[in-house]
């Protein structure tokens, strides 16, 4: 389980980035990415994903299908 | 007095001028020409006016201002604010472009908070033409009833897929955001000419994915760089 950034929606505005508590998440060549090795999103740390939480862009940030 | 009085055009001009300098009033803009060019200020004085003159009167007053800045303040006394003459468009005239807000309240700076300002000026973009289409003005009509005033002038201004601002506060964001605007915040007052010119460079270059997107660009003709091995 994990989540990634859609690129076309992503405004690199890099919120995100340092709300994730397990340092998934990266500015890539484009937009920001996410390490989908590391991401959990947020299982045991948080309710709620925190980067879909901070993020401005409505379903920009998604759960990746398995 | 009165010989000293201005009149409401040059006053005006004046007020514009100082506007457009970093930490300058009317009355430290004044001084400084009172200085080089004495009373009464007349529109001639101000036309012959040249830019040394203005960077070293009263003992280097402005010395330190940008020489860009102190040029355009300079042109703003000389002429008054040429607000840009609107061009007819129509759709699909310029392919490959977007279409862009600018909250001013002078009409030649994005200078307006969204729900403050006096106008938005409506310009398409693309990588080499830049046309002013449309003023629209922010007064709800009288014979129009409105509930929320933000969202009255987000529906203004629903064709435009970018909207630039002084500021803006959270909610309205969200219902600008609502309606398939993209709205982005200036960190400081700047002209639109130069937004203008700084977006034209990004269409013409790699635009973000983003605005390719809103630009209608096709998924496929997006630029895309290497793929990233993330697993």
């Amino acid at each position: 389980m994990a989540l990634y950034i859609v690129e076309a929606d992503c405004i690199s505005c890099g919120d995100c980035e340092p709300v994730c508590p397990t340092n998934s998440i990266t500015e890539g060549s484009i937009v920001f990415k996410i390490d989908k090795k590391t991401c959990t999103e947020c299982e045991g740390d948080f309710d709620i994903p925190q980067c879909v939480k901070v993020c401005p862009v409505d379903n920009c940030i998604l759960p990746l299908e398995a | 007095m009165d010989s000293q009085a201005i009149s409401r055009e040059l006053a005006l001009r004046i007020g514009l001028a100082a506007r457009a300098l970093p930490d300058t009033d009317a009355k430290r803009l004044l001084s400084v020409l009172t200085d080089c060019i004495g009373l009464p200020i007349t529109e001639q004085k101000l036309v012959d006016l040249n830019l040394d003159t203005l960077k070293t009167a009263l003992a280097g007053e402005f010395a330190d201002v940008d020489e860009p800045l102190l040029t355009h303040a300079l042109s703003i006394l000389q002429s008054g604010l040429n607000v840009p003459e609107q061009q007819a468009y129509s759709d699909g005239d310029m392919p490959g472009s977007v279409r862009i807000a600018c909250a001013s309240n002078d009409g030649i700076n994005i200078d307006g908070h969204f729900g403050s300002c006096s106008q938005f000026m409506i310009y398409q973009v693309s990588a080499d033409e830049a046309r002013l289409i449309d003023i629209r003005d922010t007064d709800i009509p009288d014979d129009l009833e409105v509930d929320d005033k933000n969202v009255f002038r987000a529906e203004l201004i629903q064709d435009c897929q970018v909207l630039y601002i002084a500021s803006v506060g959270g909610p309205a964001a969200a219902k600008i955001v609502r309606l398939g605007i993209h709205p982005i915040k200036l960190s400081a007052i700047d002209p639109i000419n130069e937004v203008v010119d700084q977006l034209q460079s990004v269409i013409a270059g790699t635009p973000p994915p983003w605005l390719a997107k809103v630009m209608g660009v096709e998924a496929a003709n997006r630029f895309r760089f290497e793929r990233e091995a993330t697993g």
